[in-house]
């Protein structure tokens, strides 16, 4: 851990420490801390046994599950198409590239509920393209699994790439100059020398796509059809289960909740902590 | 340390890192009539030198002289515009840098951050689909030869700089490269481990005898490191020689003032001497080349001048003119004059005593022409000067150069 160097201001005891952490942390626990304690509590209101019975109910199950194997998909796609458009974009000089990297990252910017209607828009049975490739009466692809990949890769395209790139740039051209002075090829020199150097950025950029995606909501409530047991992500269960009214379905809707939180602060974890391990080799390099 | 250095010497008998070939042709690398542009500017004009076998070629010039691109033309990272690049006598111009099999140390080594030494040693042997064993013999050999046995498990940015620099070296050797090219090798150490690893290197290549081609600005560098050494100004080579040839006996101007110190005079070829205002300096050997008239100009080291308090200058030394201390300093292991030569007032006399009119304050004060001139200690203390002392001038090793009006006509 880094060691955080200070200055001394006053003699004796210096008072604007401990002032300054406590109402930062004051400013955090209403806006934040709070929120996320009451999930809990809200969850855990019905006992445990409750707890473990909404978490477990098969909607339940399938919701989280669909909500994984989704931004699985997406989280690969993104991260493999990342490291290429950062590789392309980085190494070659074309005609319209900095166009090129404006659009990738755009989506960060549009709201999610526009990406989803503009996917609607292109493969729904209406759409631009879908009308003719997926027609009403016939197969869809909108309101299905893939759908909703689609959705979360549109949602999350420049994250893995945002991260790669800035490594990409900074990255000592030598090394790949040394390989390949020493015989290697394009191929071996990017397997052996620049994919390793960017197991950090490849890392962290996977783990931000992942945590995006599965919370990812606005647009997929448009493109799945939200069908539970079928389409209904983690997200649009817990919104489900809060419009439904029935009897407990609020703890239900909490259990998952809870789950959803404790995945995304794993993740954020794993990217604060392990980045003193992921960056250790490179240093002073 | 001692029985260490033994073993790594006994390692040396038996195997060579040199390139296996059938016949030693003499050449190693050679190129020919190199040029390059980048967009406008012209950074290498008609370049052609070669690196004997065994030998080490140092390219020496300042910042933007263009040595660092002759270096990536030979590894193969850059392209001429015209001009061909030969190792051991086969013409490599076309071949992508990985079929070169030259070795590159980089300026900041480029070692593979993510692998360990002995990973980073054994990359070539790998990419060559060697067998395990003798990429491991091998790694084992090189570790042994470079002194870092003990480090092999270690990542790069675990070794200091000097270790870092023999992981580079024996990365090239491994795949026993057609010649050695080392990028300012030492631009990114102090000075001190700068001259210490120096003379490490240029032990290491004696025992392995692989040709190498090293490029720096530093002079000093290249007069320790070269058994030859290229000057280059501006794109083109002015002078290849040995270090005697280069510093002793320089080619041009560029030359002689970037290799140390040098003073200059403009002169005139007469009579088997140059002319230099009122003083003429005797050179039947050194002004052969010349016709009478012509305009030349005289070179010189500071530690190549003679002083005497009179006129009896010493055995070897050449006469040049009269002159006044200005200053005198001390520089370390040196002391350093600076003298105003007595050369535009008038001729001397036939019969007249070499100091004649012993006055401060004479014309030369405004007229006479400043020099440096360096003694070593031993003489500074046989012979002390104070600022106003008029000494006569005397040169024991000089050169003539014609005197071009224009860089062009060289």
């Amino acid at each position: 851990m880094v060691k955080i160097p200070s200055i001394r201001h006053v003699r004796g005891f210096d008072v604007a420490r401990p002032v300054s952490i406590g109402v930062v942390l004051a400013i955090m626990l209403p806006l934040v801390i709070l929120p996320l304690v009451s999930i809990f509590v809200v969850g855990m209101r019905r006992g445990p046994g409750f707890f473990w019975a909404s978490l477990l109910a098969p909607e339940a199950v399938y919701a989280l599950k669909l909500s994984l194997v989704t931004s699985f998909w997406a989280t690969a796609f993104n991260v493999i198409f990342g490291l290429l458009a950062a590789y392309v974009l980085s190494r070659y000089d074309f005609w319209g590239r900095n166009a090129v990297i404006v659009t990738i990252s755009l989506p960060t910017a549009i709201p999610t509920a526009v990406a989803g209607f503009a996917l609607l828009a292109l493969w729904g049975p209406q759409g631009t393209l879908g009308r003719f490739l997926f027609p009403p009466e016939g197969k869809q692809l909108m309101f299905t699994a893939y759908a909703i990949i689609l959705a979360n890769i549109f949602v999350t395209f420049p994250l893995a790439f945002g991260v790669i790139k800035p490594v990409f740039d900074t990255m000592s051209r030598s090394l790949e100059e040394a390989s390949a002075t020493i015989g290697a090829t394009r191929w071996q020199t990017f397997w052996h020398v620049t994919l390793p150097s960017l197991r950090g950025a490849i890392v962290s950029g996977a783990l931000l796509t992942f945590a995006r995606a599965v919370g990812e909501f606005g647009s997929t409530i448009l493109v799945s059809g939200n069908l539970a047991g079928h389409t209904q992500t983690a997200p649009l269960y817990i919104y489900a289960k809060y419009n439904s009214g029935e009897v407990g379905s609020l703890e239900a809707a909490n259990a998952i909740a809870v789950v959803l939180a404790l995945l995304s602060f794993v993740i954020f974890s794993v990217l604060f902590f392990a980045r003193d391990w992921l960056e250790l080799e490179t240093q002073e390099v | 340390m001692i029985p260490k250095m033994a073993l790594a010497s006994d390692v040396d008998q038996h195997v060579s890192w040199a390139p296996d070939r059938e016949q030693k042709t003499g050449v190693a690398a050679s190129v020919r009539g190199l040029s390059k542009r980048f967009r406008k500017s012209r950074v290498l004009e008609d370049i052609s030198f070669d690196v004997a076998e065994g030998e080490s070629l140092v390219l020496l010039g300042a910042s933007g002289s263009g040595k660092t691109t002759i270096l990536r033309i030979i590894a193969g990272l850059e392209r001429p515009d015209s001009g061909r690049v030969i190792l051991h006598g086969k013409d490599v111009t076309d071949l992508p840098a990985r079929e070169r099999g030259v070795g590159v140390i980089f300026q900041a080594y480029a070692l593979f951050p993510r692998m360990t030494v002995e990973r980073n040693i054994g990359y070539g042997l790998k990419i060559r689909r060697r067998p395990r064993k003798e990429r491991r013999e091998t790694v084992d050999r090189l570790l042994q030869l470079v002194q870092l046995e003990e480090h092999r498990k270690k990542y790069p940015w675990q070794l200091s700089g000097g270790q870092q620099q023999r992981v580079a070296i024996a990365r090239t050797l491994a795949y026993k490269p057609q010649v050695l090219l080392f990028d300012e090798p030492f631009g990114a150490l102090d000075a001190q481990t700068r001259v210490h690893l120096r003379r490490e290197i240029r032990g290491l290549l004696r025992k392995v005898k692989v040709p190498s081609l090293f490029i720096t600005h530093d002079q000093e560098e290249a007069l320790e490191l070269g058994d030859r050494i290229a000057v280059l100004n501006n794109g083109h080579l002015e002078q290849v020689g040995t270090p005697d040839e280069v510093y002793n006996h320089p080619a041009t101007e560029y030359v002689a003032t970037f290799l140390g110190a040098a003073n200059l005079l403009l002169g005139v070829i007469t009579e088997q001497s140059v002319e230099i205002g009122s003083a003429r300096l005797p050179a039947a050997k050194e002004t052969r080349r010349f016709r009478e008239g012509q305009s030349v100009k005289l070179v010189f080291r500071p530690e190549d001048v003679c002083l005497s308090p009179d006129a009896n200058l010493p055995e070897g030394c050449r006469r040049l003119a009269n002159g006044v201390v200005e200053e005198v300093s001390f520089v370390g292991s040196y002391e350093r004059l600076n003298i105003r030569l007595d050369l535009t007032h008038r001729r001397q006399n036939q019969n007249e005593a070499p100091l004649y009119q012993v006055t401060i304050n004479t014309p030369e004060r405004m007229t006479g022409v400043p020099i440096i001139v360096t003694r070593p200690k031993p003489e500074a203390n046989a012979t002390r000067y104070r600022a106003g002392d008029r000494v006569a001038v005397g040169l024991t090793s000089f050169s003539v150069l014609p005197n071009y009006t224009l860089a062009r006509q060289r």
